[in-house]
C-alpha cells in the first residue's frame, strides 16, 4: 500500500520523522489496518476528474456564491472559520433582489458571529479537514498522535477542556482512544475522542 | 359564618370608615370562606337560620344592599357576586334556594331607577350567567361534573329567557332617554354585555319556547334604536352589533314555518338597510356590521334569500357592493398607515367571502344580478392596488403618496398566499364579470409591460452614460413592478383554480366567455399574437379580434420576455424577483389547466383555446418550448434568488409531471441541454440551492419516462443518470480515496452526489420505481463505505442517512417481498455502520448536539418508514418487477423489518432523553417509532434487553400521562397488543406482564377518575378491554376500592350498577372481537352516565 508523508499544515517535519522511527513496530501494525477502506476498486483510471492533487498549494479557502452555502456547512465570518448554525433570507422592499443572514458558530472558540451579504456575493469558505489519530503518549502537555498513514506528530497541545482532561484520564488509564483533529486555516485543535474498538 | 357577614359591610363601607388593614382581613376572611371546600355547609347554616326561601332571599337582599356603594372595588364586588352565584348554584342542588326569589329581587333592583342599584342588577345576573354557563367559566367547587352539566341544563330551560326579559326591559327603558351621561352609559355597557352573554352561542339556534321572546320585532328595533344610540362609544357599539350579528344567525326550530322565516329576515335587512343607510360608518363599526352581512348570508337559505321582496333584495346587494368597495379603500388606507388594528381588512375579509358564498350560489338567484356588483367591487379592488394615476395605491387621505422599504423576511408569506382568501373571492366575481374583467386586466397588463420595457431601455441608456450606477431612481420601475404584481395575481386567480391533487378545469365562466365570443374571433391573429410575445401586442394588425382569455396569457408572456430580455441585457440587478415569482407561478398555474386541454373533460369546448392549446397542436409545442426556455434562462440568472429558483423549478416539475405534458417537453433540445449542464455539474446550475438541485434533479428523471423510442431513452439516461455514477464511482475508486476525502472540492462532490440521490428518489412513481430502485440501490451500497470514510464528518453522515431516509420513504410501499429484503439489508448494515463509529465516541464541540438530534430525528424517520410498509403496501409480488425477478423468493430470506428496527430502536432508545423529547418533531416521531412496534411486533418486545425493555415501558407510560393527546393516544394504541401478547405466552411475573399490570390501573384511573379527551376515549378502551381480560382480579380490586370511597349511598349504588353494566356484556371477559365491540359499546354509556360523577371540579 502506498505511503504518503502526512502533511500537516503548520508541523514539523523533523519530529514526525524521529517518532516514526522510534514506534516502528506500531508503524507495521498499523499498516494492515489501513486495508479495511473497502472502497477501493481500481477500475477507471481514465477518469475526466482529477482528484490527486494533494493538498500542496491548496488555498485555506475557497469563495462560494452566498445562495449556495448551507445550514450545517461552514463559512468564514469575520476572518474566523464557523459552522454555520443558522441561515434565512431577507429582502428591502417588495421588489428587493435577496439578502441571506447567516448565524455561524467558531469551530474552535465557539464564539457566535453574525454577518449578511447580498446573496449573489461570494463568501469564503474554509477547508476543513477531520482526522483521526491514535493517542500514543502524552508529554509536557502535547500529544503524540499517529495517524492512519503510520505517521507521527507531536505538536498538538492537549485542550485546555473538559475533553482535555478526559484525554488525560483515558491516557493515564491506558486506554485506547482515537483522537479527531479538527483543522481550519492554520488553526488545529483535538475535538472528539473516540474509545478504539478491539475489532478494528 | 358571623365573623363573615360581619366581614362583609366592613369590607364594602367607603374606604373612609376603615383602614385598610380591617379591609384586607375582611376580604381575607371572605376569600377564605369562598374558598373553603364547604361553602356548602356554610350555606346551609345561613338557610337553616331561615327557614323560608323568601328569608333566605332577604339575606341576598341584605347583601345586595351590603355591595350597593358605589365606593366599592368594582373587583370586589365581582367576586362577592361569584361567590353568591356559587351559593345559588350549590343551593339548587338540595332546591334550598329558588332562584324566583332571586329574580324578583333583581327586577325590583331594576325598576327602583337608580342607576347604581341597576348596575348591580346587572353584575348579579352575569355572575349568575357565567357561573351557570360552560364550564370553563364554572368555579372549583370540588363537586362532580354531572352537577355542573344539570344545573347548567335546568338554568338553560328555567331562568334564561327570565334573565333575557329582564336585560330587554332595562334596555328599553334606556332607549327611550335622550341623554345618557358617562355612569349610566356604563351600566348601560353591562346591559348590552350581558345581552350578549345570554345569548352565547356564537349561531343562534334558540328552542321553540324562545319564540315569542325573540322573534317579536320589537326586540330587533330595540337593538338597532340602542346601536344608533350608543354607537359613538367603541366599546359598546361592538356589544350592540355582535347582539345584531347573533340575531342575524337566526335558525333552527325558532321559526314555525318558511314565511316566518321571511318575514323576519326582511325585517332584519330594512332594519340593517336603514342603519347603514342613516350613519357614517365609524371604524369601530366596520367588524360588526361585516359580520352581520355575513352571518346573514350563511345562515339563511337561498330560498328565503330569493323570497325577499325583489327591490328590497336590489337594495341588500347594491348595499353590500357600496360597502366592500369602501371597506376595500380603507383597508388599503389602513395598509398605507401600516397600522397594527386593521379593522377595515377585516370587515373587506368578511364581506369578499360572503361574495363567494352568493356567487357560487349564482343559480338560485336571478340571472345577472351579480354581474354589476361584480364589475364594481373588482374595478375597486383593482384601483386600489394600482399606483396612481389609474389607481390609489399607497396614496393617503390627502392624496400624499408614501413609498417605503420595508425589510422583508424570509418567513413573510408571499402576497399570493397572505392574500389568498380575497384573490379567490376577486378571482371569482371577475369570472362572473368575465365580460369586463377578462379585457380589463388584458389591457391594464399590456400597458404596464410597454411602460416597463421602455422604462428599462431608458435606465439602460442613462447607465452607459453614467459612471454612477447608484444613481437609478427605483422608484418608478418598483411601482410598475408593484402594479404588474397585482394584476398577475388576479389573473392568475381569475384564470384558473389551484386545487389540491385533482385535475384542475378551466372555470366554466371562462370556457363560456371564451365560447360567447369565439365567432367575433380571428383564431390566426390570436395564435399570432401568443406566438411573439417580444413585440407590442397593439401593434399587431387586427388586434382586436382576439380571443381575451389567450390574451391574458399573452400579456404574462410579454411580461416574461421583457424580463428574459432584461437579463440578457444584463439589467439582471434592476428586475424584480418578486415579479419573477409572479410570472412562474402564473404560468404553473395556468399550465395545469390550460395546456393540452383535456376536450373530453368538458360538455362544450371553446374552438380558439381547444385550437391553441389542445393535444397535438402546434401552439402546445411552441408553449412548451417557450416555458422551458424561461425555465432554463431562470436558473442560470437567478440562482441567488432561493424563492424564485424554487418557483421556478416546481414550474419544471408541472411540465414534467403529467405524461402528456413530459412527452412534449422531451423532444425539445433545451431540455436535453439542461439535462447534460445539470449532468456537468459547472456554473450556473451548480450555484443553486440545494433543495433547488434536488428539485431539478426530480424534474430530470421524471422526464425520463416520457414517452421515446428506445434508442433515444437509452440515450437519455446516458445523459442524466449515468454521469452521475459514472463521476461517483470514479472518485470512490481512486486509490488515495481516503487521503483526499477530506478536500473541499471532493466534499462537495460527494456532496452534490448525494442531494442528487435524494431528488431522484422523489421522483418516484409507481410506473418507474423498478428501474429506479436498482439505480439506487448499487449507490446505496457505496453510501455505506462512505460512513466509514467519513465517520468523522458530521454533515455528511446526516445526508446519507438522509439518503436512505428518501429512499425507503418513497419507495418501500412498492417493493414486493425479495426487493424490501434488499433494503432491510443495507439500512441494518447502515446502522450497524453508525452505531459502531459513534459507541464511545465523545465529541466536545459545539455543534455535538444538534448534530445527534438530527441524526436521531433521521434514523426514526427511516426505521418508521421502513415499518410503513406494514400499513401501506402497494406491491404486488414484485408485479413491478416483473422481468428482473429471478424466482428467488423468499428463500434466501437473511433480515426482516424486525431485526432492523429493533437494532435500530437499540441505538435511538439509550440516546432519547426526556429533554430531547421535548422537541416536537422528535417526540411524535418517537412515539409513532414505538407505537409502531408494539403493534407491528409485539412477540419481539418481551426478548428486549432489560435495560432496553425498562425505558421503552417508562417511555409508554410517560407518553400516556404528560404529552399530548395525540402521543397519548399513540401510547394508548400500543397497549392492545402488548396484552394480547401477554395472554398469548401465558406466562406470569414476566416483566411484561407485571407492567402490564401497572398499565391497567394507568387506563382505568385516566378513563373513570379524570377529565378526558373523548378523542382518546376508544383507543383508551380498547386498553382498558385487553388489559382487563388480563388481569381481571386486579380489575375487580380497583373497582372495588374506588367503590369504597364513595359514602353517599345513592351515588354508590349508580357506580356498582354501572360497573356491573360495564362488564355485562363481556362476562368473562375474553380476547374476542365482538366482545371487545359490546365492551366498548357499553364502555360509551359508562363514561356518558357515570362520567361525570368520579370527575370532581
Amino acid at each position: 500500500m502506498m505511503r504518503q508523508v502526512y502533511c500537516a499544515a503548520n508541523s514539523g517535519s523533523a519530529s514526525r520523522v524521529k517518532a516514526q522511527a522510534k514506534l516502528g513496530h506500531v508503524d507495521r501494525a498499523w499498516g494492515c489496518l489501513t486495508r479495511r477502506v473497502p472502497l477501493i476498486h481500481r477500475t477507471m483510471a481514465d477518469t475526466d476528474l482529477d482528484f490527486t492533487t494533494g493538498e500542496s498549494g491548496a488555498s485555506a479557502t475557497i469563495p462560494m456564491q452566498c445562495s449556495a452555502l448551507r445550514k450545517n456547512g461552514y463559512v468564514v465570518l469575520k476572518g474566523r472559520p464557523c459552522k454555520i448554525v443558522e441561515m434565512s433570507t431577507s429582502k428591502t422592499g417588495k421588489h428587493g433582489h435577496a439578502k441571506v443572514n447567516m448565524v455561524g458558530i467558531d469551530i474552535f472558540t465557539n464564539k457566535k458571529y453574525e454577518d449578511m451579504c447580498p446573496s449573489t456575493h461570494n463568501m469564503d469558505v474554509p477547508h476543513i479537514k477531520r482526522n483521526e489519530f491514535q493517542l500514543l503518549n502524552i508529554t509536557d502537555g502535547f500529544m503524540s498522535l499517529m495517524g492512519d498513514n503510520g505517521d507521527v506528530r507531536e505538536d498538538l497541545r492537549v485542550p485546555d477542556s473538559d475533553l482535555g482532561k478526559e484525554i488525560e484520564q483515558k491516557f493515564a488509564a491506558s486506554e485506547d482512544i482515537l483522537v479527531s483533529v479538527l483543522s481550519a486555516m492554520g488553526e488545529e485543535c483535538a475535538v472528539a475522542i473516540k474509545q478504539m474498538t478491539g475489532g478494528k | 359564618i358571623l365573623a363573615t357577614l360581619l366581614g362583609l359591610p366592613r369590607m364594602c363601607a367607603p374606604p373612609s370608615m376603615v383602614n385598610t388593614e380591617q379591609r384586607q382581613h375582611a376580604e381575607h376572611i371572605f376569600l377564605s370562606f369562598r374558598k373553603s371546600k364547604s361553602p356548602f355547609a356554610v350555606c346551609k347554616h345561613i338557610l337553616g337560620k331561615c327557614p323560608s326561601n323568601k328569608i333566605a332571599s332577604k339575606h341576598f337582599s341584605i347583601m345586595f344592599s351590603l355591595l350597593s356603594p358605589p365606593s366599592l372595588q368594582k373587583y370586589v364586588r365581582e367576586q362577592i357576586l361569584l361567590a353568591v352565584a356559587v351559593i345559588v348554584k350549590r343551593g339548587s342542588l338540595d332546591k334550598s334556594i329558588n332562584c324566583k326569589g332571586i329574580f324578583h329581587e333583581v327586577s325590583q333592583l331594576i325598576s327602583s331607577g337608580n342607576p347604581t342599584v341597576q348596575t348591580l342588577a346587572c353584575s348579579i345576573l352575569t355572575a349568575l350567567i357565567s357561573e351557570f354557563s360552560s364550564s370553563s367559566k364554572t368555579s372549583n367547587i370540588g363537586l362532580n361534573m354531572e352537577f355542573h352539566g344539570s344545573c347548567k341544563r335546568i338554568f338553560q330551560e328555567d331562568n334564561l329567557r327570565q334573565i333575557f326579559v329582564l336585560t330587554m326591559e332595562v334596555l328599553q327603558e334606556f332607549s327611550r332617554r335622550e341623554n345618557l351621561n358617562a355612569q349610566m352609559s356604563s351600566v348601560f355597557q353591562r346591559y348590552l354585555a350581558l345581552a350578549n352573554q345570554s345569548t352565547q352561542n356564537v349561531m343562534l339556534k334558540p328552542t321553540e319556547t324562545w319564540r315569542e321572546a325573540l322573534l317579536d320585532t320589537r326586540v330587533m328595533d330595540l337593538f338597532f334604536t340602542v346601536h344608533i344610540k350608543i354607537r359613538e362609544d367603541s366599546d359598546m357599539a361592538q356589544d350592540s352589533l355582535q347582539c345584531l350579528a347573533q340575531l342575524a344567525s337566526m335558525h333552527g326550530p325558532i321559526f314555525p314555518d318558511e314565511s316566518a322565516q321571511v318575514s323576519y329576515l326582511a325585517h332584519l335587512v330594512e332594519g340593517l338597510l336603514s342603519m347603514i343607510n342613516g350613519i357614517e360608518i365609524e371604524d369601530s363599526e366596520a367588524v360588526g356590521i361585516s359580520n352581520i352581512i355575513s352571518n346573514l348570508i350563511s345562515t339563511f337559505p337561498r330560498v328565503i334569500l330569493t323570497a325577499l321582496p325583489s327591490e328590497l333584495f336590489t337594495s341588500f346587494i347594491n348595499c353590500l357592493t357600496l360597502l366592500t368597495c369602501s371597506f376595500g379603500r380603507s383597508a388599503a388606507l389602513e395598509e398605507v398607515l401600516d397600522k397594527d388594528d386593521m379593522v377595515y381588512m377585516e370587515a373587506y375579509d368578511k364581506l369578499l367571502e360572503s361574495w363567494l358564498t352568493l356567487v357560487q350560489d349564482d343559480e338560485h338567484f336571478p340571472r345577472g344580478c351579480f354581474v354589476q356588483p361584480a364589475v364594481q367591487v373588482f374595478n375597486s379592488y383593482i384601483q386600489c392596488h394600482l399606483a396612481a394615476p389609474d389607481g390609489t395605491r399607497n396614496l393617503t387621505v390627502n392624496g400624499v403618496a408614501s413609498h417605503e422599504e420595508d425589510e422583508i423576511n424570509e418567513l413573510q408569506e408571499d402576497d399570493r398566499e397572505l392574500f389568498s382568501d380575497q384573490l379567490a373571492s376577486i378571482g371569482m366575481l371577475g369570472r362572473i364579470a368575465a365580460n369586463h374583467c377578462i379585457p380589463l386586466l388584458t389591457s391594464l397588463l399590456e400597458e404596464r409591460v410597454t411602460r416597463l420595457h421602455g422604462q428599462l431601455q431608458r435606465t439602460q441608456q442613462h447607465l452607459m452614460n453614467s459612471s454612477n450606477p447608484g444613481s437609478v431612481d427605483r422608484k418608478v420601475l418598483d411601482d410598475l413592478y408593484e402594479d404588474i404584481h397585482w394584476l398577475i395575481l388576479v389573473s392568475g386567480y381569475l384564470l384558473a383554480d389551484d386545487p389540491q391533487g385533482e385535475t384542475p378545469l378551466i372555470p366554466a365562466e371562462v370556457m363560456e366567455y371564451s365560447i360567447n365570443h369565439s365567432t367575433e374571433v380571428d383564431i390566426n391573429t390570436t395564435l399570432q399574437i401568443l406566438g411573439s410575445p417580444g413585440e407590442k401586442a397593439s401593434s399587431i394588425p387586427g388586434c382586436n379580434r382576439t380571443d381575451s382569455v389567450i390574451r391574458l396569457l399573452s400579456a404574462v408572456l410579454r411580461t416574461s420576455e421583457v424580463e428574459s430580455r432584461a437579463t440578457r441585457a444584463s439589467l439582471t440587478e434592476l428586475l424584480s424577483p418578486q415579479m419573477g415569482k409572479d410570472i412562474v407561478w402564473f404560468l404553473k398555474r395556468w399550465a395545469k389547466t390550460y395546456l393540452l386541454v383535456d376536450e373530453k373533460l368538458y360538455g362544450q369546448i371553446s374552438i380558439p383555446l381547444s385550437t391553441a392549446f389542445g393535444a397535438d397542436t402546434e401552439g402546445a409545442q411552441w408553449i412548451v418550448g417557450y416555458l422551458l426556455e424561461k425555465v432554463i434562462n431562470n436558473l442560470s440568472v437567478w440562482s441567488s434568488e432561493p424563492e424564485l429558483a424554487n418557483d421556478t423549478v416546481e414550474l419544471l416539475v408541472c411540465l414534467v409531471e403529467k405524461r402528456e405534458r413530459a412527452n412534449i417537453v422531451v423532444q425539445c433540445e433545451n431540455w436535453w441541454n439542461l439535462a447534460k449542464q445539470f449532468a456537468s455539474r459547472s456554473p450556473p446550475l451548480d450555484l443553486l440551492s440545494s433543495s433547488v438541485q434536488r428539485t431539478l434533479m426530480k424534474a430530470l428523471v421524471l422526464g425520463g419516462f416520457a414517452h421515446m423510442d428506445s434508442d433515444t431513452k437509452q440515450q437519455y439516461w446516458t445523459e442524466v443518470l449515468h454521469p452521475l455514477q459514472q463521476r461517483f464511482l470514479n472518485l470512490i475508486n481512486q486509490e488515495n480515496f481516503p487521503q483526499i476525502c477530506q478536500e473541499e472540492s471532493v466534499k462537495r462532490e460527494i456532496v452534490a452526489t448525494l442531494e442528487a440521490l435524494c431528488g431522484i428518489a422523489e421522483a418516484t412513481q409507481i410506473d418507474n420505481v423498478a428501474s429506479l430502485f436498482s439505480f439506487l440501490m448499487d449507490f446505496l451500497s457505496s453510501c455505506i463505505g462512505l460512513m466509514e470514510v467519513y465517520r468523522n464528518t458530521p454533515e455528511t453522515i446526516n445526508l446519507i442517512i438522509e439518503v436512505f431516509v428518501e429512499v425507503a420513504h418513497k419507495q418501500i410501499c412498492y417493493l414486493g417481498e425479495s426487493k424490501s429484503m434488499k433494503l432491510y439489508e443495507v439500512c441494518l448494515t447502515l446502522l450497524q455502520v453508525y452505531s459502531k463509529n459513534n459507541l464511545g465516541r465523545k465529541r466536545a464541540d459545539v455543534a455535538a448536539e444538534e448534530d445527534q438530534y438530527q441524526d436521531l430525528l433521521l434514523i426514526m424517520e427511516l426505521l418508521t418508514n421502513l415499518l410503513s410498509k406494514e400499513f401501506i403496501d402497494f406491491s404486488d409480488t414484485d408485479e413491478v418487477f416483473r422481468g428482473q425477478e429471478q424466482g428467488s423468493g423468499a428463500a434466501g430470506r437473511s433480515v426482516s423489518a424486525a431485526d432492523v428496527v429493533l437494532f435500530g430502536v437499540n441505538i435511538i432508545l439509550p440516546l432519547m432523553s426526556q429533554d430531547l423529547l421535548k422537541f416536537p418533531s422528535l417526540c411524535n416521531q418517537y412515539y409513532k417509532l414505538i407505537t409502531f412496534i408494539c403493534e407491528i411486533f409485539p412477540e419481539k418486545i418481551p426478548q428486549l434487553p432489560e435495560e432496553l425493555f425498562k425505558s421503552l415501558m417508562y417511555s409508554l407510560e410517560l407518553g400516556m400521562t404528560s404529552m399530548s393527546s395525540e402521543v397519548s393516544q399513540l401510547c394508548l394504541e400500543a397497549l392492545s397488543p402488548l396484552a394480547e401478547q401477554c395472554a398469548k405466552t401465558q406466562e406470569k411475573d414476566t416483566p411484561l406482564f407485571i407492567a402490564t399490570r401497572h398499565f391497567l390501573k394507568l387506563v382505568f384511573d385516566m378513563l373513570v377518575l379524570q377529565k378526558h379527551n373523548t378523542e382518546i376515549t376508544v383507543a383508551a378502551g380498547e386498553a382498558l378491554y385487553t388489559l382487563v381480560c388480563l388481569h381481571q382480579a386486579e380489575y375487580q380490586e380497583l373497582v372495588e376500592s374506588l367503590l369504597a370511597t364513595q359514602r353517599d349511598a345513592v351515588i354508590y349504588q349508580r357506580l356498582a350498577d354501572a360497573f356491573n353494566k360495564l362488564t355485562a356484556s363481556s362476562t368473562p371477559p375474553s380476547m374476542d372481537r365482538k366482545q371487545k365491540v359490546a365492551f366498548l359499546k357499553s364502555l360509551e354509556e359508562f363514561v356518558s352516565n357515570v362520567g361525570g360523577l368520579l370527575c370532581v371540579k
